[in-house]
């Protein structure tokens, strides 16, 4: 068979082709909610949040499962917040954040929305923090490198 | 996405590139050992990391791979020949050895010894297994030979075929990461392909089709697992180990043997597909070995006497309609390889990864980009040794386990992903 079309792929998959790919702005995300469970996992997302993003917005754990934004001290509601989010992203270091992984991620489940956890590797405590997550996250990551966060939030277009 | 910077970084591995300076510091597989399968075998052009070589095998069976043109005046050494321990270029009859020394220039007078301060660049080519190793990079860099338990089983448990694709590496590579496609693009051949069906495992594949994903680094690479529901309390692990830069394998299915891939970059718009199947424990039957010479699982059917596809973009990779309509080839593609290898070369030479639109589903080629892409830099900026060159890092094992719902893959599969010599892959 030979192609006989000016669209076949012979023609198509070629660099020279490629510039014709349409070139529309490419919208962000529609928003990336990101969750500090404990601590150590909170003074990461600080770093995080301090880089520009379009839509994702940054919260801090309150410490009794619910959940803060990351400046200020009133804790917030969860559902309200998750409104027109495209993704939940859950940050630990520990299983210490267990009560708000639950809160989000029953939220998140409630609402069909995507969950991501990120276990960064501190130390013992990882594990139990992969474990704590799962039921929750939809895709989990245990990394030794807190940069992966930024990572995932920029393939996400958050 | 990535940025345009980036996509810059990864795709790239000429010898000036940060990539290509990570490539160097691995073995690679160059070519087929039935390229090369006796002494004065003729000469095989090779081209990896966009340099061009030629590959022989002098009268002694010793293996070279050098710089494909001639000191002299630039001829292709493809068109000389290879005889009394050496190879000869056909156009003034210059001849160099398998270090690329030339040992004879026969314009020059007897006793001469110009020829001794004339060298072509040589590399190291060795084989292990089905496949001839090449090293790229620096002599005193050079790295254990490659541990990979697919080429140290007995030869009757393995086979090796390779195809010639017509993208980047990268964007291979991460198909290969990538095992949530598996129940889309390759859900026709779960039900038939006589390398894949009848498994139980792939009965949890086809009733769940939104797996959870969960990444974990290891020390060569990561483990990439997929979880599926399986009977009451369990779920189905599929995990897929990556060892850097670009060796694969697929979980397992049944007692069939394991495959998996070797991405190797030829230059930054076309790559070598290396594609193997071995079973740790037996050896293969002959329907099984048939059925990878026939291009079925993830081998490929190849226009004879090359490694190029008979199923290529200039043909549309005989895309058949019909198939697609009834479910045979969920996208009308035939088989495995060449249905990955169209949607791969359909992206373009070089994936645009800055109009990406990733989602967390694709965890695992965020996380392998980032680990590449940290890699090169520390190489580069501060030479840092890349991970996956250890023995260790590379004696891993996919594999495919149902567990109670409680356990985590890491640690319940820490010895189901090691190599164990002369016992069973973990296989549903
Ligand atoms: S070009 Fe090779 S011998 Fe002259
Ligand atoms: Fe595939």
């Amino acid at each position: 068979m030979r192609p006989v079309l000016l669209n076949s792929c012979a023609r198509a998959a070629t660099a020279a082709e490629a510039r014709f790919r349409i070139d529309a702005p490419i919208v962000p995300s529609r928003g990336a909610r990101v969750f500090a469970l404990d601590g150590p996992a909170e003074e990461i997302v600080r770093r995080i949040a301090a880089r520009p993003w379009a839509t994702a917005r940054f919260f801090g754990h309150a410490g009794d499962g619910r959940v803060r934004p990351l400046v200020g001290v009133s804790t917030v509601d969860i559902s309200a917040e998750l409104d027109g989010a495209d993704v939940a992203v859950l940050v630990a270091t520990s299983p210490d954040g267990a009560r708000a992984a639950a809160a989000v991620g029953e939220h998140c489940r409630a609402r069909g929305t995507m969950t991501a956890g990120l276990v960064v590797d501190g130390g013992a405590g990882a594990l139990d923090a992969v474990a704590m997550l799962r039921p929750y996250a939809r895709v989990l990551l245990l990394t030794g490198d807190e940069d992966d966060i930024a990572a995932v939030l920029t393939a996400l277009r958050a | 996405m990535l940025t345009s910077e980036l996509n810059e970084l990864l795709t790239r591995t000429g010898p000036d590139t940060a990539m290509g300076q990570l490539f160097r510091r691995y073995w690679l597989p160059a070519l087929l050992a039935e390229e090369l399968p006796e002494p004065d075998s003729p000469p095989v052009r090779v081209k990896l990391l966009s340099e061009r070589l030629i590959a022989f095998r002098d009268s002694h069976g010793r293996y070279g791979l050098m710089d494909e043109f001639c000191a002299h005046r630039g001829a292709s050494l493809w068109f000389g020949r290879v005889a009394e321990g050496g190879l000869r270029c056909a156009y003034h009859g210059w001849k160099y050895d398998v270090t690329g020394q030339c040992v004879e220039v026969p314009s020059e007078p007897d006793n001469s010894s110009f020829c001794s301060n004339v060298k072509l660049r040589s590399y190291p080519l060795v084989r292990v297994g089905d496949i001839l190793w090449a090293y790229l990079g620096e002599p005193e860099n050079q790295p254990p030979l490659p541990e990979f338990e697919f080429v140290h089983v007995p030869a009757e448990q393995t086979f090796t075929s390779k195809r010639w694709q017509e993208s980047n590496w990268l964007q291979a590579l991460e198909g290969g990461i990538d095992s949530s496609h598996v129940s889309w693009l390759h859900s026709g051949q779960l039900k038939t392909d006589p390398l894949f069906k009848g498994a139980k495992g792939n009965q949890y594949n086809l009733s769940d089709f939104k797996p959870f994903f969960e990444v974990a680094e290891s020390p060569g690479g990561l483990f990439v697992g997929a979880r599926r529901n399986a009977e009451d309390g369990h779920y189905y692990w599929r995990i897929t180990p990556w060892v850097m830069p670009s060796f694969t394998v697929v979980p397992p299915r049944g007692d069939h043997p394991v495959h998996g891939h070797f991405w190797v970059p030829i230059d930054d718009e076309n790559c070598w597909v290396y594609t193997f199947d071995y079973h740790p424990v037996r050896a293969l039957t002959a329907q099984e070995r048939q059925a990878m010479m026939d291009g079925f699982g993830v081998h490929s059917e190849n226009i004879p006497g090359t490694y190029r596809p008979v199923q290529n973009k200039d043909n549309d990779y005989l895309m058949d309609r019909a198939t697609q309509r009834s479910g045979e080839n969920f996208s009308g593609v035939r088989g495995i390889a060449i249905q990955d290898a169209s949607l791969q070369e359909s992206m373009g030479p070089i994936v645009d990864r800055s109009k990406e639109r990733l989602v967390p589903a694709d965890s695992g080629i965020i996380k392998a980009r980032q680990k590449l892409r940290r890699a090169a830099v520390a190489l580069r900026d501060h030479g840092t040794p890349p991970p996956g060159t250890e023995p260790e890092h590379q004696r891993v094992r996919s594999a495919a386990v149902v567990l109670p719902r409680h356990e985590s893959f890491i640690e319940s599969c820490r010895d189901a992903v090691s190599v164990r010599p002369g016992v069973r892959q973990s296989s549903v």
